[in-house]
């Protein structure tokens, strides 16, 4: 496969146990401070109107609070045309549990906001309002390759539109006693600002040939792998470590068919 | 965006399975909605789009694992009308790497999931997952997953699911996947099958009509859920009649399951696609509305559809044959416009027979001849995602 043209990371958000933001996820990525993933409360989010901030679902709230951080430094109009790409392999568990057990009730009783709350794109329109973005949005899921099929979407978005587009990836554990089960175990949610390679403001640095290449990729730093094993938008912690290292990088991300994508980091302008 | 070619296309719904069913039942004016007959939720007094024979569909043995209600209904549609050997004919030119699968779907396999989860929770016992269970019928994966498989495709795949404009949006996907060279094709399109949770979830917001949807009447009264799946084999090179010109992708930032009462963000999502097709409003001939039936959803889609083209083009909504799709809805209507296209007819409203006096676009309650050459299909769905596809006929 070809690559894309040459792309910016202009912000990061993360928002995991052990890494409950960028500046404090970037000095354990970068080997200055060990990894804690001590358990953490569902984050609030502040910008949700207060309807919304009640009725929010627990992939809402992580995911919000990734994307916030990706985007502090922006005035509201652009954070308004900010074009969106949100990106789970599986999806709100809790959501899903409360939904499969109203309906196997005797007397099926689903209540409205459970029912749009499990719109796999609930995140991206609670964001929507939350930001008073209007500008495209799409949620996507593609299991294990969940995160790089969401950087391929965003980079190709940055291609057509010229124009910047936040990334954000989010996978939760489901609930202990959840009728159906995944493996994940940690919570996991991160956001990247993306643009066009050449803008005024300085990036953190470039992607370079993006290609898809034979091969599985290697795991995260063991410590990592174990915390956050199975949960597709934590393969995103690849990209994030060579980020925080602040050295030229390759990257490799799962993608399908036991492939990878795989490109080049380059830090700053 | 650049322009790309449906080479080849197929679908399942209500109304049939394959072109020569369902072209009939639209030329025809023939609905295929049914009171519901659907045995897992037989208690709701609605009216569904149900496709007849999925529970007579087997699924070959290798593929034994993915057998669920949504992966029939597109096995079912992919061998409709050529369309596997059209995706097979082009894996053999281009190979397999080079052709992308997107689609979408608001639930994917979730019946199957519902149903095996209340029989657990009803008699007292854990539920029992065969393995890969999650991943070949429960994921919003699994669909995508199975068409790769089925079709021996390994380009580039997710599935989009924003709710009822997935299979609209999954064409702005792969116009982007062929423009950075992603892939030097597609297969888009999706599916949904009927399933409880939507079924009780409209009837919990009580947007689910008691009798066939009437979009765009007077007396609306709420949608008729029906399931769907149908594809398209998206190529540059001009094969076929119709291509796809635009695809215009907005958020309302409003509320999580009621339009924008002013249509803004379909407005936006409207003129995006006419900037992406380098067009202009009074190029288009007929609007496919989203034409949902519900109250709100048409009188918002008419301030969008006003706003967009003030020369009051020709518009319909198709969902009185389907009824809604939801998140295979989108594709589903991109292929009646791409049939409209193609012989220069255009559908009516089925069941409207006196239009909301309050909605000021041209609703046309009859289907007849007319001359079209670009047409536009609406897809809008809750999270106040709105998408917009722009569509051709003739090449140029």
């Amino acid at each position: 496969m070809s690559a894309t043209a040459a792309l910016a990371i202009e912000s990061v958000g993360v928002c995991a146990p052990g890494l409950p933001t960028w500046s404090s996820a970037a000095t354990v990525l970068a080997d200055r401070a060990p990894f804690v993933p001590a358990a953490m409360a569902a984050p609030v989010n502040a910008a949700l109107p207060p309807t919304e901030r009640r009725r929010a679902n627990g992939t809402t709230r992580w995911a919000l609070a990734a994307a916030g951080e990706a985007i502090q430094d922006l005035a509201p109009q652009a954070i308004a045309g900010l074009a969106t790409v949100f990106a789970s392999g599986d999806g709100d568990g809790e959501v899903l549990s409360t939904v499969l057990r109203d309906l196997a009730a005797e007397k099926v009783a689903l209540s409205p906001t459970t029912f749009h709350n499990s719109v796999y794109n609930a995140p991206a329109g609670y964001w929507s309002i939350a930001s008073r973005a209007l500008a495209a949005s799409t949620t996507i899921c593609a299991d294990a390759a969940t995160f790089a099929a969401g950087l391929l979407e965003a980079a190709a978005q940055v291609a057509a539109s010229a124009a910047p587009v936040l990334l954000v990836a989010y996978d939760l554990p489901f609930p202990n006693n959840a009728p159906i089960a995944t493996r994940v175990r940690t919570p996991f949610a991160c956001a990247l600002r993306l643009a066009p390679a050449g803008r005024a403001s300085p990036p953190l640095g470039r992607i370079q040939d993006m290609h898809i290449a034979g091969g599985p990729c290697p795991a995260l730093r063991s410590d990592l792998e174990v915390t956050f094993t199975y949960n597709a938008a934590a393969r995103a912690l690849a990209l994030l470590a060579a980020i925080a290292r602040g050295e030229q990088a390759g990257v490799a991300l799962p993608y399908h068919d036991g492939h990878h994508l795989a490109f080049a980091w380059t830090p700053g302008a | 965006m650049i322009p790309l070619y449906l080479a080849a296309s197929s679908l399942v719904n209500g109304c049939g399975a394959g072109w020569r069913e369902i072209g009939d039942a639209l030329l025809q004016g023939r609905s295929g909605l049914r009171r519901n007959d659907f045995e897992p939720a037989q208690e709701l007094d609605t009216w569904i789009g149900r496709v007849e024979g999925v529970e007579d569909v087997s699924l070959p043995d290798r593929y034994a694992g993915f057998d669920c209600r949504a992966n029939r209904l597109i096995l079912m549609a992919l061998e409709q009308d050529g369309f596997a050997q059209a995706v097979h004919a082009l894996r053999a030119r281009v190979g397999a790497e080079r052709i992308g699968v997107f689609l979408g779907t608001s639930t994917s396999g979730i019946l199957d999931t519902e149903l095996q989860a209340r029989a657990a929770q009803r008699s007292g016992r854990a539920p029992h997952w065969p393995d890969d269970f999650y991943a070949q019928r429960h994921s919003m994966f699994a669909g995508v997953r199975f068409v790769r498989e089925y079709l021996a495709l390994r380009g580039p795949a997710f599935t989009v699911s924003t709710a009822c404009s997935s299979s609209a949006k999954v064409f702005g996907a792969a116009a982007r996947a062929i423009a950075t060279g992603l892939c030097d094709a597609a297969v888009v399109g999706g599916a949904d099958s009927l399933a409880l949770s939507t079924l009780h979830g409209f009837r919990a917001l009580e947007l689910l009509s008691r009798e066939p949807c009437r979009p765009c009447a007077v007396d609306r009264s709420g949608i008729s859920i029906g399931e769907a799946a149908g594809f398209a084999l998206l190529v540059r090179e001009p094969r076929g009649a119709v291509s796809v010109r635009g695809c215009g992708e907005s958020a309302d930032a409003w509320h999580m399951s009621s339009p924008h009462p002013d249509g803004a963000g379909a407005a936006a999502a409207m003129r995006a696609s006419l900037e992406g097709a380098a067009l202009t409003p009074d190029d288009i001939d007929y609007v496919n509305l989203h034409g949902t039936a519900t109250p709100a959803n048409d009188s918002a889609e008419d301030r969008a559809v006003t706003a967009t083209l003030p020369h009051r083009p020709a518009c319909s909504s198709t969902k009185g044959w389907t009824g809604h799709a939801l998140g295979a809805a989108g594709i589903t209507e991109a292929l009646i416009t791409a049939f409209a296209l193609e012989q220069q007819w255009r559908p009516g409203t089925l069941n409207c027979d006196a239009v909301d006096p309050t909605l000021a676009m041209r609703v046309e309650t009859r289907s007849q001849p007319a001359r079209l050459r670009h047409a536009m299909s609406n897809s809008f769905g809750f999270g106040g995602n709105n998408c917009c596809l722009l569509m051709s006929v003739g090449h140029e």
